[in-house]
């Protein structure tokens, strides 16, 4: 009994200790209620969060084609070379010695290499995209925690072909600018992913359930752009841009005047697509002497931002003389004037307290509408403005869509300004007639001339065509849009024929060409602030006349080769555009009588003839010719068969074995067409006239600009001589 | 006379009656159940990290059952030794336990800063597994014998310097998480024997602004308290672990992602078989399988302490009354530090964490129970 209390005692306080013990697992069990059910789902969304990696598969990219489908830019798959540097270190591989393997296999710097692959992380990338031997090179090295990933890589076939319009890719192939850009979401498609297991040290999981969603290839976009036009475009304009030696740049547009579509857009200079951010080396060298590192890298900044920039769309200028082309269009629509409505022109004209000189200073004297649109002459022109009157003048200025941007594919499109109101007095009004003072962009002096070309409809120009799948289905065409008709179809007919007329007869004679009707006027503006003699010179022009296919306009910002006058360099580049572009569409050339006259005969085959008959073939072609040698049958001819020689040229014949004469070409440059004629005769050589020479109206101020062969060169008798003639009497 | 005649002859038939009990055979079954799902515990969550550090997944399931089986045969040997003898080798032990702990301390093996382990030839062991059920045994052989003395103070200090001294020593090394233990685990013994409260509350001011101070000193256990406070202000850092833990303790929900299929034991929790198995336990088997466990070891205490109050004596009661307490103490903290309800501190969960030298003495200490268990208290 006595010691039975002690006993109890002790159970009581055995049971205690049970009790605690049982009452603090059951609070665990709480806690882990709490944990598992309560918080379960938030820790076991993060724990899944760490435990899977979510690596995306590059989508591929859709290409860009021109018109005919033509490639301009494609993706192709390329590698890029990752490293995970923890699985390097825990296998206790030398890092140096991976290093030196890849340095020179990827043409990096091996200590470069041994950084990255020291950090403490998993994943580092070590170089993108390389070429596929160098990749496969790595693959066979077979190195530990090396591995190769799939990539896409951008690539533009033509270099710097349509560079500003088709835009480029930056280092995650994301869409920079130009179609690139604007067209991102379309083109980038949907990445794929592949979510997969891993452990801690970020390798996979033994478990194989890992989900894969394939990617979305890119859309392709089809532009209206013609590769074959756009070549011409680009190179005529780059030809341009070196001989007149172009400061600020220069464009130039091509588009179908019926649909708006472009054809054809450059700009110049441009830049390599595949290399966007190098620039030139005197750029580069350029850069190099700035000391300051934040102001060279704003000045390369600038130097890209200008190199990549687009002039056609982004650029706002003073059309001048083109702009004539609108204001002539507004006076015959609200039938204030006829194209045989009188004007005088003094060589100046006084608008309240101004004089405004025409550029023709001995002044033009009387003259109908039709010769002051021939003459390009401000003083009428101002009439004409004055005529149409202030509002009526920015109603048809915001009518022919100079106030809106076109909504063009590209990004970055500047809209035309106009006066404000508090501007707009009589004097504004009379500068604007003439092209000073509102500024607009190319494509929209392109899209308004392109609807007076038109019959009035203004068309919206565009670039994108359609967009396709990779089986060439269509998924989304672009359809034509008229903006509106801005003036009939009367007007329209009447500024064709005045503009024909200019491109034949007057300041517009540079773009003339054979066989098709050009209508066109010249545009020179001087670039504020004005009487620094920085000029832009323009020419736009459609064609045929009669029934316009294709409009151009050409750009030319700053030249600084003496000329400076849109009639004298950008017309020629207008018309060998316009030329070689109607003969690759198939336009059929339509002579003139006069052309006809002058119409290139092929050369007869008269070799092995008698002397007789061969002269007989070629008196039907109204050929002449020259007999070298005292034989009775032709051994050779110089031109030969296959070639083609205006009428009236000679043709060298040889009745001898090694009878050839060799002549030297003479200088015909700056001679007039008569006189290079002649000269020419006189080295028994033949001519074959380009340019303003073709007009068939060539005067004095016709004269020629370039020849080829070169003066000097030692060509064969009879060889024809090509010469390019300009008019002079431009502005 | 008669009285007494009648008392020899009680004595005489308890002695009889006392031998020919058997075994509490429900606390065997349970310490089976416990030691057989550790195994497959150690197996599921060591495999992976076995695999990718040791090129072998079986590397330490192999060492484990080696272990379980030293101590089953350990087991074996106490239950079948009377416990009785224990009395008189109680003060040996504890001298051997101190030159132990003092050995650790002058030629230890030293591991990132702490001397735990001592190598004899070869093979290696922690004197503080020793400490622990060697101050149990000393405790209750002396508890036992001085009866109801410890109610007086003078008996208490003594018992507590006895305490200070041991636990100093394991601070020493340092081994603040077996001088945690060992600490509750007397105090505990010392309460069920009679210690009154009041004293307790005079002693454990001074021993609580110790421990407090221990605590603090040594910069990383601040840094575990602060780690615990907000594990997520160092995710990648110190509260790397406590964050794995508690992922694999909320991946697994009420029903656990099955079996050998944790993605937390692929190295995020690191050495997922050792002191952080429970959280491996609780995702692969869900709330469901871990209040099983719970309710198991739930189940082992309450067997325990059956036996403790049927034991036949003092010492009976309060020897298996320590083991309890030493092996309730390392559970409830184990569990409660993976769930990051008290800072970390490295203890092993019983029967569970893959670690030989403590499932050995565990298992010759449930056999030490097991033979206690033998000698019921008899009924008249």
């Amino acid at each position: 009994m006595n010691q039975s209390v002690p006993k109890r005692k002790l159970q009581i306080k055995i049971l205690y200790v049970f009790i605690a013990f049982a009452a603090i697992l059951s609070l665990l069990g709480v806690r882990l209620v709490f944990l598992q059910i309560i918080n379960g789902s938030d820790l076991q969304k993060r724990a899944v969060e760490q435990q899977t990696r979510d690596s995306l598969v590059a989508s591929h990219r859709g290409a860009i084609y021109d018109r005919n489908k033509k490639k301009l830019a494609q993706s192709s798959t390329a590698q890029t070379i990752t490293a995970n540097p923890n699985e390097i270190q825990k296998a206790k591989k030398d890092v140096i010695e991976i290093a030196a393997k890849l340095a020179p296999i990827l043409e990096m710097d091996a200590n470069e290499i041994a950084t990255m692959l020291e950090k403490k992380t998993n994943h580092v990338t070590i170089k993108r995209r390389v070429e596929d031997d160098a990749a496969a090179a790595v693959r066979e090295l077979e190195l530990t925690g090396i591995y190769l990933q799939e990539d896409a890589k951008r690539y533009y076939p033509y270099g710097n072909f349509a560079s500003h319009i088709l835009g480029f890719v930056g280092f995650d192939n994301q869409g920079l600018g130009g179609i690139e850009m604007v067209y991102e979401d379309e083109l980038k498609g949907e990445p794929g992913r592949i979510i997969a297991l891993k452990n801690a040290l970020d390798n996979d999981m033994p478990f194989k359930d890992e989900t894969r969603i394939d990617p979305q290839n890119g859309t392709n976009v089809v532009l209206t752009i013609d590769e074959v036009i756009q070549h011409f475009t680009e190179k005529h304009l780059e030809e341009a841009y070196y001989e007149e030696k172009v400061q600020s740049g220069a464009c130039a547009i091509v588009t179908d005047v019926k649909t708006g579509e472009v054809l054809a857009m450059a700009t110049k200079s441009d830049f390599d697509l595949n290399t966007p951010f190098t620039l030139p080396e005197d750029v580069e060298t350029q850069l190099a002497s700035i000391a300051n590192d934040e102001e060279r890298t704003q000045a390369r900044s600038n130097a890209l931002q200008k190199m990549w920039r687009n002039k056609a769309v982004v650029d706002s200028y003073e059309p001048g003389s083109c702009f004539k082309i609108i204001t002539g269009c507004m006076a015959l629509e609200e039938g204030l004037i006829t194209p045989e409505s009188p004007f005088f022109c003094s060589g100046s004209k006084k608008v309240e307290n101004r004089t405004i000189n025409c550029s023709h200073h001995e002044g033009h004297g009387a003259q109908t509408f039709a010769d002051a649109v021939k003459n390009s002459c401000n003083p009428a022109f101002i009439d004409v403005g004055l005529l149409v009157g202030k509002e009526k003048f920015k109603e048809y200025y915001k009518a022919f869509g100079f106030m809106d941007v076109t909504g063009f594919d590209l990004p970055g499109e500047a809209s035309g300004i106009f006066y404000s109101d508090a501007n707009y007095n009589t004097v504004e009004l009379a500068t604007a007639s003439f092209g000073q003072g509102p500024v607009v962009t190319p494509l929209q002096l392109v899209a308004a001339v392109g609807a007076v070309a038109n019959g009035g409809k203004l068309m919206k120009p565009f670039l994108v065509k359609e967009l396709i799948d990779d089986d060439g289905n269509v998924i989304k065409k672009t359809e034509p849009t008229i903006v509106r008709q801005v003036i009939s179809q009367k007007t329209s007919d009447q500024m064709c024929a005045m503009l024909e007329n200019t491109v034949a007869n007057g300041t517009g004679q540079n773009a003339y060409i054979k066989g098709y009707r050009v209508a066109g006027k010249t545009g020179t503006s001087e670039k504020v602030p004005r009487g620094n003699g920085k000029y832009i010179s323009s020419f736009i022009a459609f064609a045929p006349a009669n029934d316009p296919k294709i409009a151009c306009l050409v750009v030319l910002d700053e030249p600084s080769n003496g000329q400076y006058y849109g009639g004298a360099i950008a017309a020629p580049v207008v018309g060998k555009i316009l030329e070689d572009t109607l003969r690759y569409m198939g336009v059929e050339p339509q002579y003139t009588e006069e052309e006809k006259q002058n119409l290139e005969v092929f050369v007869p085959d008269v070799k092995g003839l008698s002397k007789d008959n061969a002269i007989k073939n070629l008196k039907n072609e109204n050929l002449t010719y020259r007999i070298i040698g005292n034989g009775s049958t032709v051994l050779s001819q110089m031109p030969k068969t296959g070639s083609t020689l205006p009428t009236g040229s000679v043709v060298i014949l040889y009745t001898e074995e090694n009878a050839t004469q060799v002549s030297i070409v003479p200088d015909v440059r700056n001679l007039s067409l008569s006189e290079a004629q002649a000269r020419l005769a006189e080295n028994r050589l033949n001519m074959n006239i380009t340019g303003a020479g073709a007009t068939g109206n060539s005067s004095n101020l016709t004269v020629a600009n370039s020849q080829y062969p070169l003066p000097g060169a030692q060509v064969e008798e009879g060889t024809v001589v090509e010469v390019e003639f300009r008019y002079l009497d431009v502005d | 006379m008669n009285e007494r005649t009648a008392k020899s002859t009680q004595r005489q038939l308890k002695k009889t009656k006392l031998t020919k009990t058997g075994f509490d055979f429900g606390f065997l079954f349970t310490v089976i159940l416990l030691l057989a799902l550790g195994l497959l515990m150690v197996f599921s969550a060591s495999y992976p990290y076995a695999y990718y550090y040791f090129e072998d997944g079986l590397y330490f399931i192999k060492k484990q059952l080696l272990w379980a089986a030293i101590g089953t045969g350990a087991m074996i040997f106490t239950a079948n030794y009377p416990y009785q003898k224990y009395k008189k080798l109680a003060f040996p032990i504890l001298i051997v336990t101190g030159i132990l702990l003092l050995a650790v301390l002058a030629v230890g093996i030293n591991l990132n800063g702490a001397k735990r382990w001592l190598g004899v030839g070869g093979f290696t062991f922690q004197p503080s597994e020793v400490a622990k059920l060697g101050l149990v045994i000393y405790f209750a052989a002396s508890l036992a014998q001085i009866k109801d003395k410890i109610k007086k103070f003078n008996y208490l200090i003594r018992y507590f310097l006895v305490m200070g001294v041991f636990m100093g020593l394991l601070l020493l090394e340092p081994h603040f998480s077996v001088c945690l233990i060992i600490g509750l685990t007397l105090v505990i013994m010392l309460l069920v024997s009679g210690a009154k409260m009041s004293h307790f509350c005079l002693l454990g001011v001074p021993f609580g602004v110790l421990g407090a101070a221990v605590a603090i000193m040594e910069p990383y256990r601040l840094k575990r308290l602060t780690t615990f406070l907000d594990p997520f202000a160092d995710p990648l850092g110190s509260g790397w672990q406590i964050i794995q833990s508690l992922y694999a303790i909320g991946s697994g929900g009420l029903f656990g992602v099955g079996f050998g299929n944790s993605r937390q034991k692929f190295m995020y929790i690191s050495e997922p078989q050792n002191d952080f198995i429970f959280s491996i336990i609780c995702e692969e088997l869900g709330l469901i399988g871990a209040l099983a466990i719970l309710t198991l070891f739930a189940v082992l205490f309450w067997r325990g302490m059956k036996i403790a109050v049927s034991a036949p004596d003092s010492f009976g009661s309060l020897l298996v009354t320590g083991i309890i307490a030493l092996i309730g103490v390392q559970v409830v903290l184990n569990i409660a530090v993976v769930t990051s309800s008290i800072p970390t501190t490295g203890i092993p969960l019983p029967f569970f964490s893959a670690g030989g030298s403590s499932l050995v003495f565990i298992m010759a200490a449930m056999g030490i129970i097991l033979n206690v268990s033998k000698y019921k208290k008899q009924t008249i």
